[in-house]
């Protein structure tokens, strides 16, 4: 697997998140970033097939509750 | 009494005193205030101390305790806030320096609750920057230091909590864990640190590393005292859409007797190594409670072993949400080791940490499917003891010179990701006089059994030697 270049970091983080960064601070995230994709790749070994994500619904709902709540100001 | 001797009392002891008349909650106030005083050029455990708003509420206690109104065990007792929990009209820093001047409007929830039930706020305590680390060694407030060794880290990220209580500059405090940040500090420095389940204690008020691993707990010297702290932290707070309704029992009608009939499932493979002494150490943990009554197996949960992983692929994601805008204009002010680690997540793909939140799923399957045949798991807690401010390498038994915090969140990422109930209690001193912890782990809401092991286990293993607060070690 192809490691993540300082130049692609770069360019990720000024054109989605409108963020500079030097090269230097870019090679080291670049590091980080790719030892969390190895990390990323080995969660495979845990057979996840039919496994789903657990983001729940009722959390959504009781977090819209509060939101609700809190602009009401009940 | 006299006022030094105030300070050797745990909570339960306090509060009876306190009740009574026997000490006021200004001299207690007083003697701690005393004690940060002595202690803080060496350990360097708060961030602020709140004295003035002490004396003020101490006093307001006496007068309370005084006409009747007792509100029950934290009436006029010393506390201390993580500097993660926002305190309404107190700085709260975060441990950083992009809200070294953020004074909340709101308090959080576990201090609106601890301040209902009259404790006393002394500080706000100091942690690793943003939580987001291991060591309390903090760029902007300065390095917290082990009670035990105070050339030592107390671990972190609740480094500041941990160290003082058992520094004795303060008596319970709040802490949080998203890998470990309650239990690794409270095992390096000695006291008990409580992880309850996910959504037992509400999160609000309380500065996010990872929304869904954030858990918020007591940090204490003793189980009791941690049962105490947890029975008015605990229970549902619509301010936080994740808190549970599961009801509240009084933790402290656990606490007592022995461990007979009790099963106990024993993990000891998250880690590639230990020191030799957390090895011996933790064979005496588990001999103790044999001799209790409680029947041991020794187990494996596959899933566990990338429990590491998944915390960081779930936690770094999360927390570049939360920071996204203070990142934006405020780069400079983070440190360079915290900093990459927020941008880090920049580059990683979502489908990352949807898998690894699926893994979550599967962790919990595996450790539920352990705990239908057991009622808690016991693990080791850190494969070393505390290291040294500044050092980054431990030498493991092959000789190889390795990175030590991936291994101190070995055995605590785990039930992170699972959110089950999960308390440090110490085992012992090393040779060198450092403190070793042990971990003990239940069905989730199922704080109760953890804390009935706890005690027992602590009961009988008595209380450690006190800190010497010097550097280097008695030994």
């Amino acid at each position: 697997m192809a490691e993540l270049t300082p130049e692609t970091v770069m360019r990720v983080a000024r054109e989605f998140y409108d963020y500079p960064m030097n090269a230097e601070t870019a090679a080291a995230v670049a590091k980080i970033a790719d030892a969390m994709l190895t990390d990323a790749r080995r969660l495979s070994a845990l057979g996840l097939d039919g496994v789903e994500p657990p983001f729940s619904y009722a959390t959504m709902v009781a977090e819209a509750e509060r939101l609700r709540r809190t602009l009401s100001g009940s | 009494m006299v006022r030094s001797d105030l300070l050797e009392l745990d909570l339960a002891s306090l509060s009876e005193k306190l009740r009574a008349r026997e000490v006021s909650a200004i001299d207690v106030t007083e003697a701690y205030l005393e004690r940060i005083a002595a202690t803080e050029p060496l350990i360097n455990a708060y961030i602020t101390v709140t004295a003035d708003l002490a004396r003020e509420a101490a006093s307001a206690a006496d007068a309370e305790i005084a006409a009747g109104r007792w509100r029950g065990p934290f009436h006029g007792i010393p506390v201390g806030l993580k500097d993660l929990c926002c305190t309404r009209g107190i700085v709260t820093t975060g441990g950083s320096k992009v809200l070294a001047n953020f004074v909340p409007d709101d308090d959080c929830t576990v201090w609106s609750r601890l301040s209902e039930a009259g404790a006393i706020l002394l500080g706000k305590l100091n942690l690793h920057e943003f939580a987001c680390g291991g060591t309390s060694n903090n760029p902007h407030f300065g390095a917290v230091r082990n009670p035990y060794d105070t050339a030592r880290i107390p671990g972190g990220s609740s480094g500041g909590s941990a160290a003082a209580v058992v520094a004795r500059s303060n008596l319970a405090t709040i802490g949080t864990d998203t890998r470990g940040s309650i239990r690794q500090p409270a095992a390096l420095c000695g006291c008990v640190g409580l992880k309850p389940t996910y959504g037992r204690v509400s999160r609000y008020g309380v500065i996010t590393l990872s929304y869904t691993l954030d858990h918020v707990g007591p940090i204490t010297r003793t189980v009791r005292d941690a049962a105490l702290m947890l029975n008015v932290i605990a229970g549902h707070d619509p301010n936080d859409s994740t808190s549970s309704r599961v009801a509240v029992p009084d933790y402290t009608r656990f606490l007592g007797g022995d461990l007979k009939g009790v099963r106990l499932a024993v993990i000891r493979d998250l880690a590639e190594w230990y020191e030799p002494e957390i090895e011996q150490s933790f064979d005496e943990s588990l001999r103790i409670m044999k001799s209790l009554g409680a029947e041991l197996d020794e187990v494996s949960i596959p899933s566990f072993k990338l429990g590491v992983q998944v915390t960081g692929l779930v936690a770094r994601p999360e927390m570049l949400d939360y920071h996204q805008d203070w990142l934006l204009r405020h780069a400079h002010d983070y440190s360079d080791a915290v900093r990459p680690l927020v941008e880090g997540a920049m580059v990683i793909p979502a489908t990352a940490y949807i898998r690894a939140q699926r893994a979550r799923a599967m962790m919990i399957a595996e450790s539920s499917s352990v705990l239908e045949a057991h009622d808690a798991i016991v693990t080791p807690m850190c494969m070393t003891t505390a290291p040294r401010i500044g050092q980054e390498l431990v030498r493991a038994p092959s000789g190889a010179e390795v990175p030590y915090l991936p291994t101190f969140i070995a055995f605590t990422g785990p039930f992170d990701c699972t959110g089950q109930p999960a308390i440090s209690v110490p085992s012992g001193l090393s040779r060198a006089g450092l403190p070793i912890a042990v971990q003990i782990v239940g069905r989730a809401f199922d704080e109760g059994r953890v804390l009935q092991i706890a005690g027992a286990f602590e009961r009988e293993r008595g209380p450690l030697p006190p800190p010497t607060l010097t550097e280097g070690t008695a030994r």
